[in-house]
Formats: C-alpha cells, sequence, structure tokens
C-alpha cells in the first residue's frame, strides 16, 4: 500500500516535470517561428523601488495587449542602467535621475517620489530648519522646549535598515544611519504615519504623497516644509521640493516597437492611479 | 552535588531557550499571518504589488524551481557520494581533491552562488532568467551538504556487509543496491531533505536567477518568483506589505515542513522495504 502511494507520488512529479518541460519545448520551437506565435516579451530590470509599480503597469499594459508579456527583475538602479546598456534588458529601471556619464542613455520619468518629515497635528511648531532636524534625529536636541515647543521629550520615528526613503533622508541631510538616535524604527509609511499620529511628541519622515493623502483624510499628521518649500505633491510635481527624486525608465537607444508603447503607456495618465497606489507622484501630463 | 544541579539547570534553560526561539518565531507567524490565511489566499494571483490578493502563482513557481533543483542535483550527489565511498580510497589523491572542493562549494555565501547563476546559465547558457536556472543554482548550492551527508552514510555501512556480498558472489553493483544503499538510507533522506530546505528558503541566489515576476508560470523557462523572495520584497521593499509577508511566510514553513516529512516517509518505506526483501 505504502510502496503503492509512493509510486504513485513519484510518477506524478515527475509527470509534472515533464508536462512543464515539454510545455518549454513546444514554446521553444515556437520562438524560432515567429509565424506560429507573435508574442512579445519585453524584459525591464533594475531599481527594486520602481520594480513593484513597473511590474503592475507591466500588468495592466499586457492585459491590453494581449500578445505582449513584461518580465520585471530588480537589482538596483546601477544593474538597471548597466542592464539597460549592455543590451541584457529592454528597459532598465533607475529610482535616480541619470548621472552625467550616463548621458548617452534615454531616460523617461514616469513618477516622482518625495519625502516629507511630519509632525503630530498637536505639535504647535510648523517649521524646522535643517540643522535642528539634524540635532533632533542625531540626539542633541531631546524635548521639544528647546525648539519653543511643549515641554516633551521627543520620540524620533526612523525608518529601518534597507528602506530607500532611509537612503534618501540619510543622504539629504548628510547623516549615517549610526548617527540617528531613534525612539521608534518603523518599516513602511502607513506605520510611520500611524506612529506619528498616535503619538503627540514623535517626529518621522515618510513619502509625501502617502502623508498627504492621509493629513487630508483626519489623520493627525503634518507635512512640514523643507527649506522653506511646503511639502506637498504639487511642490515634488514641479520639482521646487528639495527632498525628491525622479523614477526613471532607461532604454540604450531611442525605443521602439513594444518598448515604445510600453515606456508611452507608463508616462499616460492611465497609470496614474497605479502609481499613487505604490504612494508615487505621477508627473504632470 | 550543588555544582551538579547548577548543571542540570543550565542545561535545561539552554534547552528551553532554545524552544522559546522556536514558540516565539511560531507564535509571531500565526498571529500575524493566520487572519491573512485563507482559501483565496492560496488560489489567487498577487495584485497591487502583492499587498492584495494571494500568491497561487508563487507558490507553483517555488514547486518547480525546488522540483528542478532536486531532480538535477539528487542524481548527480548520489553518483558522486557512490564514487567517493565504494570506488575510491579516501585517503587517495583524487577523492582529497573532490572533498575539499566540496568543503569550499559548501562554504560559498549564496549571494555568490546567484551571481553565478545570473552570469552562468541565464546569460552564458542563454536561460535568461527562469525557473530552470533558478532551479540548476539551487541544485549547484545544495550538491555539496547531499553529496556530504550521503557519502558519510555510505562510508559507515559496515565493511561486513561489502565483504559478505562479495563472499555470496553479489556484484558490485547488487551489493550497492540491496545492502550499502539502504543503510545508508537515513542519511542519504536526511541530506535530501537539508538540500530540499536550502533551497525552499534560498532568496538571495533566486532573485537573480528565477526572477521576481509573479505570473502564473507557462514553462520552466518562464521568471517565476520563490516564496522566500516574494516575503523579502513584500517585508523590504512594499509599503503595506507585511500582513501578506507573514501569511507567505507560514506558508513557505508548512510546504518545508510537508515536503520535508513527504520526502522522508517516502524514502523511509522505499528503501526498508528492499532491505526487508532482499
Amino acid at each position: 500500500m505504502k510502496k503503492a502511494i509512493s509510486v504513485a507520488v513519484l510518477s506524478l512529479l515527475i509527470l509534472a516535470l515533464g508536462y512543464f518541460a515539454n510545455r518549454s519545448n513546444l514554446s521553444g520551437s515556437e520562438a524560432a517561428n515567429p509565424a506560429a506565435s507573435s508574442t512579445e516579451k519585453l524584459v525591464l530590470t533594475g531599481s527594486s523601488t520602481v520594480a513593484p509599480l513597473a511590474a503592475e503597469i507591466g500588468k495592466r499594459f499586457e492585459s491590453r495587449h494581449p500578445k505582449v508579456r513584461i518580465d520585471v527583475q530588480t537589482g538596483g538602479s546601477s544593474r538597471g542602467v548597466n542592464d539597460a546598456r549592455s543590451g541584457l534588458a529592454d528597459i532598465g529601471m533607475a529610482s535616480r535621475a541619470l548621472k552625467p556619464d550616463e548621458a548617452e542613455l534615454r531616460g523617461f520619468t514616469i513618477a516622482l517620489d518625495g519625502i516629507s518629515i511630519i509632525l503630530n497635528a498637536a505639535n504647535p511648531l510648523t517649521t524646522l530648519d535643517k540643522q535642528q532636524i539634524i540635532d533632533i534625529f542625531t540626539g542633541n536636541i531631546t524635548n521639544w522646549n528647546e525648539l519653543g515647543g511643549h515641554d516633551a521629550p521627543i520620540t524620533v520615528v526612523n525608518k529601518a535598515e534597507g528602506r530607500s526613503t532611509l537612503e534618501l533622508f540619510l543622504h539629504y541631510f548628510d547623516l549615517k544611519n549610526t548617527d540617528i538616535k531613534a525612539q521608534v524604527v518603523i518599516g513602511d509609511n502607513q506605520q510611520g504615519i500611524k506612529t506619528v499620529a498616535g503619538n503627540p511628541d514623535a517626529i518621522g519622515y515618510v513619502s509625501v504623497g502617502a502623508a498627504e493623502y492621509e493629513a487630508g483624510h483626519a489623520v493627525a499628521i503634518k507635512l512640514l516644509p523643507l527649506d522653506g518649500i511646503e511639502a506637498s505633491v504639487e511642490n515634488v510635481r514641479n520639482s521646487r521640493f528639495p527632498l525628491s527624486r525622479p523614477l526613471n525608465l532607461v532604454t540604450k537607444t531611442e525605443p521602439g516597437g513594444v518598448a515604445k508603447a510600453f515606456i508611452d503607456f507608463a508616462g499616460s495618465a492611465e497609470v496614474n492611479d497605479l502609481i499613487e497606489a505604490q504612494y508615487f507622484v505621477p508627473v504632470a501630463h | 552535588m550543588l555544582k551538579n544541579r547548577l548543571a542540570t539547570v543550565l542545561i535545561w534553560l539552554s534547552a528551553a531557550l532554545i524552544c522559546a526561539v522556536f514558540v516565539c518565531l511560531l507564535a509571531d507567524m500565526l498571529r500575524n499571518g493566520l487572519p491573512r490565511l485563507s482559501w483565496s489566499f492560496l488560489s489567487q494571483a498577487p495584485s497591487d504589488a502583492g499587498r492584495a490578493g494571494g500568491i497561487a502563482p508563487i507558490i507553483v513557481s517555488t514547486g518547480l524551481i525546488v522540483l528542478v533543483a532536486v531532480s538535477a542535483a539528487a542524481p548527480l550527489s548520489l553518483a558522486t557520494a557512490i564514487l567517493l565511498s565504494e570506488f575510491s580510497s579516501p585517503n587517495s589523491r583524487f577523492c582529497q581533491v573532490i572533498e575539499r572542493s566540496l568543503e569550499v562549494l559548501a562554504g560559498v555565501p549564496s549571494i555568490v552562488f546567484g551571481l553565478f547563476g545570473n552570469a552562468f546559465f541565464c546569460i552564458y547558457l542563454g536561460l535568461g532568467f527562469s525557473i530552470l536556472s533558478g532551479g540548476l543554482t539551487l541544485a549547484c548550492m545544495a550538491l555539496p551538504i547531499m553529496i556530504n551527508t550521503a557519502t558519510v552514510g555510505l562510508r559507515s555501512a559496515p565493511d561486513d556487509y561489502r565483504l559478505c556480498a562479495a563472499a555470496l558472489g553479489m556484484s558490485r553493483g547488487a551489493a550497492l543496491l540491496h545492502l550499502l544503499l539502504p543503510a545508508a538510507a537515513p542519511a542519504i533522506i536526511a541530506g535530501l531533505m537539508l538540500g530540499i530546505a536550502r533551497a525552499g528558503a534560498e532568496t538571495a541566489a533566486l532573485i537573480f536567477t528565477s526572477g521576481y515576476v509573479d505570473r502564473m508560470p507557462d514553462t520552466l523557462m518562464d521568471s517565476g518568483r520563490a516564496l522566500s523572495v516574494h516575503i523579502y520584497d513584500l517585508a523590504m521593499n512594499v509599503a503595506g506589505g507585511d500582513a501578506n509577508a507573514y501569511a507567505s511566510a507560514l506558508v513557505l514553513v508548512v510546504l518545508l515542513l510537508i515536503i520535508n516529512s513527504l520526502a522522508s516517509s517516502l524514502t523511509q518505506h522505499w528503501l526498508r522495504n528492499r532491505i526487508m526483501t532482499s
């Protein structure tokens, strides 16, 4: 009996493998004969920040163009730029602006990402300058009364290691993560917003899009201006807000065919809801 | 006497500590993951970057990747182990070179396997980001463990078996098949399970080989996201993905437990029967 079961399971596994292997052979012969199948595959590699967004845009693109498949792979912005340059990927993804030595590549901005400092809505302070923010996050200022606020200890909310928001924040304020004396370490934007909304003495930083949406929906947070520029999706969109970056699709040459269609689609207003669902800012059309 | 008591208490404490770590881990996963777990979570495709929907294509991809890895690694490792233990002397130069290189291979970090797999399978062999590339990369990773445990198992079979078989006029092949392999079965199974566990839980080696695409795979040449890659992405990259990451982790743990117990009971019965009937 047990033998029979084991034989059955084994043969099932072999059949399953054979089935998939066979289908791969079939599709291989189809690929050799382009007339039999006109499925086109577009490979995107690069920034892990852009990847989830690109995958969602890819799914919608596939549903409109059934004969196209969009394969999105991650690996980081530099990889995206390198793969686009070497031709390994049809399109690279980079969550930063192209550098001067990458000028020969074509970049297409599909969305923008900004980071805002947020306070609890009950906090009387409405503005902090760059040095004050650095002093708070490095633990030199530990009470709000030193800045003219209530007599209450400051709760610093920092991002967990590996978050791109953290990298951008550290880069902008020229800090190292080890310099930061945080009381709370959080993961994603929503968690940061909830932490600051629930603690009147907290300070944190999150994606502008998510923060503006929540602040507009009666969540007890407020966005602080940076360098005198109000933190808003509008100011990220017109690139006046200093703590922001573009999310780019990168190609080696002027794109054509399906690649062009996809890049046009990714830059169109038809994907604005997808961009906003990932807490990014659509570009102006 | 007091020293003895103290030692006993310390030993019990360390055992309890190990259990506590396991229980905490499991409790944390159950508490956060269980509410999300449902039939639709297991049967739907992910949507909204994995925050919503399920993980059906990811489970299928993971299963295929592990299947490819095991079917490539198991015969190779068994053959190598037989060569090392039965057909060459442990002190020979040949044997030592192989064993040394296996030790080095076992110590290589998985991200290096990922880069190697990407360079060799994906680019050089032209397999691209595919389940096949990922499975073969994992096979390379699992080989050292599987070979080492199988070799040790075969070597620890008593020499009496070999002498008796020779005295009875059994060929070396028959002795291997009917006596030595069944005797080494527990070690071979252990190696197989360690290999599967390492393969199934791998993230770094897979993100550059089998890839990130969360579509239901049609063929082995399609890119397919493994569960561990999905968990990593949800936990580290997607805002608001933590709940689904926990649920996926729970699925991965349960899946590994099922595969392990299945493999163990299968192989055990399969080989036990053979030694008894022959």
